[in-house]
């Protein structure tokens, strides 16, 4: 196998690679800017220069020379090479900053340079904190500056498009963002425009920066230059924390990070996942996060009056008490987890009614291939694989007016909204409602409504359109949760390393809801119906092993990145 | 000592005193298009067989970096009829001194056509670009209208005079920037693209233009290949230095009494290029300072000059380059510090952004000469301005940042004192007490 030394010490390799991806794969660390794993690299910020020697020749026989030890002769390129756009070759001899006097040298000398017409201005800027910039100065730069002169002056605040503002001083000019328009999302919105130190990325003259996948440059933008119009001068870095979960918007399942402060979501940011979204997410994954904080309920209500959730699981049973099973509806999500699904499913056998129904939300056109799908529901496919039905609004309509039900049990969702029946028509049977926000329009007919833990607060699993299975991780806490002993909601930096008296989470924004796996276990009970789990991760264990199409999606199997499920039901 | 022999009675062949040669009837009687004639129709000559004679010429590139031209050439991948392959003339001159290649485009346009298109048969190009920097606006007029004439006689186009090599020429004009004359640069702007340069490898005979084979060569440079046909390359090598060979247009400016662009053979003793052929130093006053080739070569000071001839081995030796030959001669009177201002700011401007050093680079050198200059610099600035050098040369994608860096590290290293006096004098050479100030 071809060997490269980098730093004396020895790697193997096969194939084509570059030097730099490679490095950064073996725990080498090199600083660069321009170079993103998902683009071409033009080698521009010049971060990443390293020394690269290979063995030398023999001009006639082609053979490599060697020294007296017996060692091949390395000869050393005269210039410092960029690494990113660097490929490796079989014998090659790599020296970074960590042995190199001249590499160091040469990244103090890229970042001073960098550094000279930057503004400075962190304490202000939202990639403080996680901004390489600051990072790479902080590591590998000068200490002060020699730069006595008045910075380069370029224009500030600019709305590229709807959602993305640049500051063209906080520029420089990695091109990652125009690269992104170029060959990633392929819009073209973006290109350099002036020239020299005047540089800034822009968009054409008449053109909008309105693609559907613009807001990933604010994520690749390894400065403070392009920040979202939505969050800017909202957070800062570490007082929010963040939890790995999935987007809930579509049906891609796309990876992602969830930003919290005070109980309220701030802002979403894709998580690299290679067999599902890659690096990416569309800005309607970021956008739809506002549902999380606005319009929650408080508490359960029995025919519109608050009652304790004890009473409300209660009410709930007695709606289900000694009724004829095959007269009533139960309708699970296509939203909520598989787990609450199954619990759902159990259910509606004990009172002998027909396995639940889903109700399709698509909208047709809206998929494009890529990240956005017309399927408007994150479950769908988990929803199928445990053998429920889509409903037909038109048949459900039907049925429910022609006095075919006595109850309808609706797990979050809202079938007003999908005009599957109007609050009226719901007015001679039982309604029991899960939902998630107050604006659900079936909350008027409900007679007993159970505000139910949304997808950021639960634990849970989702299956993508393309049969992969991922967890869903609380990334905020809901009222009766204890922060400190959920395990699985990230921490924000000053709680992680601030002191036991220094806590940033507070106790602001805690909506009252509980998960269906919570719920459903206590209404069960109510009927003679023993659904005791100790969670979400025991139901799972269940439906992994009596549902053959979830055969191995176990928790510890799923972990941060999921696992492709061998069978599936429908197709996006 | 000159290498260039009796240069006194040279016979111009680049630009011969023939009146109207830029029109394509006094070309024609001048030897015109006979030369790709005996190249495209008889069986003399070879795509092969014109390479070697290119080589054989000792022909090097005359855009500044002297590369050997038939050696260019013979980096070209075999034809593939699949592929397409290019030739780019670089006519995209904008190197401040360096004015001698719109004299070719103005007075012999022929001469470049014609050696595009025999470029092109050795190479087996079928098309064929001319990138002339948009400020030559009147010339690219006149040269599309003489080239369109070409078109009309055969000479260019299709099965050229009734041979079976066919290939076309398109003039492309850029829009006035510098860094577009770097070659890879200026394939990005034939594209339509921003003219960054291209990361090499791969080299443009691997990927060039549309990323197909490419070769690009200066405008004087593809001026001589008819010449070497005409005459056979080895009388061109027998014209001028050994190594370095050839007639060459020296632009001379600056204090000088006849300043202009002169064809004689290379190797050509730097004080005859002065004394005698621009007419000596203006006003009588003594020479102080000369930039053999272009800006960003190297300047030499007067007493650095004796016995060096214009030809690469001599100018290294003397501590400079040949560069496009185009040469700025100072006199005593000029400011060395105001030269090297106006040097900086040129190079500020034109940095193309691309890579950090130079963008960054070129303007902090501008900033602190412009301060010398003012008298507002320290002395410790001078150290500052050569570390800055450091930092910039050979560290970046093309070679601006090592063009903008050498004119000040050599300026301040052979005039240094000049540039200590304008700076604010030092408070310890003046005798203040540091402990007490």
């Amino acid at each position: 196998m071809a060997k490269v030394t980098i730093d004396n010490q020895t790697f193997e390799f096969e194939g084509q690679q570059g030097l730099l991806q490679f490095c950064l794969d073996n725990g080498v660390d090199l600083p660069h800017f321009c170079y993103h794993p998902a683009m071409s690299a033009p080698a521009n910020c010049r971060q990443c220069l390293v020394e690269v020697g290979t063995p030398q020749r023999d001009r006639a026989t082609g053979e490599v020379n060697l020294d007296d030890d017996g060692n091949p002769v390395i000869q050393f390129m005269p210039k410092l090479q960029t690494s990113c756009s660097m490929q490796m070759s079989d014998g090659m001899v790599v020296k970074t900053h960590r042995s190199s006097e001249l590499v160091k040298r040469a990244q103090k000398d890229t970042l001073e340079f960098l550094l000279i017409n930057h503004p400075l201005d962190c304490p202000i800027c939202d990639q403080a904190g996680h901004c390489p910039l600051q990072n790479q100065a902080y590591k590998h730069g000068p200490e002060g500056s020699r730069f006595e002169f008045e910075k380069v002056h370029k224009p500030k605040h600019i709305d590229l498009g709807p959602r993305v503002v640049l500051d063209g001083e906080r520029c420089i000019n990695c091109t990652r963002c125009v690269r992104f328009t170029r060959e990633v999302s392929k819009s073209d919105q973006l290109t350099i425009i002036e020239r020299g130190v005047k540089n800034y990325p822009m968009t054409p003259p008449g053109v909008d920066f309105d693609e559907p996948y613009s807001m990933n440059v604010i994520d690749i933008c390894p400065v403070g230059a392009l920040t979202s119009k939505e969050h800017r001068f909202q957070a800062r870095i570490w007082e929010m924390s963040k939890t790995p979960s999935i987007s809930t918007v579509g049906a891609k399942g796309s990876n992602c990070y969830y930003w919290v402060k005070d109980n309220q979501i701030m802002k979403v940011t894709p998580r690299t996942n290679m067999d599902v979204n890659e690096f990416w997410l569309a800005d309607e994954e970021r956008l739809e996060y506002t549902k999380f904080n606005d319009d929650r309920p408080e508490g359960p209500t029995v025919e519109g009056a608050d009652v304790s959730w004890e009473l409300a699981w209660k009410a709930a049973a007695d709606c289900l008490e000694g009724v004829d099973g095959s007269r009533v509806l139960f309708l699970g999500s296509a939203w909520a987890t598989v787990e609450d699904n199954y619990l759902l499913t159990k259910l509606a056998k004990h009172v002998g009614a027909p396995a639940p129904m889903y109700l399709p939300h698509r909208k047709a056109g809206h998929g494009d291939e890529w990240l956005r799908t017309d399927d408007r529901t994150p479950n769908a496919q988990g929803c199928e694989l445990m053998g429920m039905q889509h409903g037909v609004i038109g048949e459900l309509k039907a049925k429910l007016n022609s006095g075919e039900y006595d109850v309808v049990y609706i797990m979050e969702d809202d079938p007003v909204a999908s005009a599957m029946c109007t609050v009226n028509e719901l007015k001679n049977v039982k309604v029991v409602l899960h939902y998630y926000n107050s604006t659900n329009q079936t909350l008027a007919a409900a007679d007993v409504a159970l505000p139910a833990a949304m997808a950021v607060e639960t634990v849970g699993t989702y299956v993508n359109m393309d049969g992969h299975a991922q967890r869903l991780r609380p990334a905020k806490a809901i009222a009766g949760v204890n922060r400190t002993l959920s395990m699985e909601i990230g921490k924000c930096r000053a709680d992680r390393h601030g002191t036991p008296f220094d806590r940033w989470y507070n106790e602001s924004n805690l909506v009252n809801c509980q998960p269906g796996w919570v719920s459903l276990p206590e209404i069960a009970a109510g009927l003679g119906l023993e659904l005791s789990y100790k969670g979400p991760r025991q139901i799972m264990d269940e439906v992994s092993e009596s549902n053959p199409s979830f055969k191995g999606a176990t928790y510890s199997a799923m972990g941060e990145l999921g696992v492709r499920l061998e069978t599936t039901g429908i197709t996006a | 000592m000159s290498k260039a022999g009796d240069w006194r009675n040279y016979k111009r062949v680049l630009l011969p005193p023939v009146k109207d040669l830029h029109r394509l009837d006094a070309y024609e009687a001048n030897e015109g298009y006979a030369a790709l004639r005996e190249v495209v129709t008889t069986d003399k000559w070879t795509p092969t067989s014109v390479t070697d004679e290119v080589k054989k010429s000792g022909l090097k590139g005359r855009g500044g970096a002297g590369f050997p031209t038939g050696l260019k050439w013979s980096f070209m991948p075999p034809v593939d009829p699949e592929i397409p392959r290019y030739l780019c003339c670089n006519g995209d001159e904008s190197e401040p001194g360096t004015f001698k290649d719109r004299q070719l485009l103005e007075y012999n346009p022929h001469l470049v056509f014609e050696g595009m298109l025999i470029a092109s048969y050795a190479m087996s190009i079928k098309t064929a670009y001319l990138y002339i920097r948009g400020e030559f606006a009147d010339w690219i007029t006149h040269m599309e209208a003489e080239l369109e004439k070409a078109y009309q006689k055969g000479y260019v186009g299709k099965n050229i005079m009734g041979s079976d090599f066919s290939c076309d020429i398109v003039i492309h004009k850029g829009a006035g920037a510098y860094i577009c004359g770097e070659e890879s640069s200026l394939m990005n702007s034939l594209e339509g693209k921003r003219a960054y340069p291209r990361i090499k490898p791969p080299f443009p005979a691997q990927k060039g233009v549309w990323g197909y084979p490419t070769t690009i060569n200066n405008v004087e440079t593809l001026a001589c290949a008819p010449l070497i046909i005409r005459n056979g390359g080895e009388w061109y090598a027998g014209i001028g230095a050994p190594n370095h060979a050839g007639p060459v247009l020296y632009g001379i400016s600056g204090h000088v009494n006849r300043p202009g662009v002169y064809e004689y053979p290379t190797g050509m003793l730097i004080t005859d290029l002065v004394n005698e052929v621009a007419g000596g130093m203006r006003g009588g006053k003594k020479l102080k300072a000369l930039v053999p080739g272009g800006s960003s070569t190297p300047v030499l000071r007067a007493d650095m000059i004796d016995g060096v001839t214009m030809d690469a081995d001599s100018l290294r030796e003397a501590g400079s380059m040949m560069g496009t030959s185009g040469m700025l001669i100072m006199d005593e009177d000029t400011d060395m510090v105001s030269f090297l201002r106006r040097i900086t700011h040129f190079y500020h401007h034109e940095s193309c952004g691309q890579c950090t050093p130079c963008r960054e680079g070129t303007g902090w050198l501008e900033n602190i000469v412009t301060r010398i200059d003012e008298g507002e610099g320290n002395l410790r600035d001078l150290d500052l301005l050569i570390d800055l050098c450091s930092q910039m040369e050979g560290r970046t994608v093309c070679a601006l940042a090592d063009a903008a860096a050498w004119p000040v590290r050599y300026t301040i290293d052979r005039f240094r004192d000049e540039f200590e006096a304008k700076c604010k004098p030092s408070l310890v050479a003046s005798g203040v007490d540091m402990a007490t100030a």
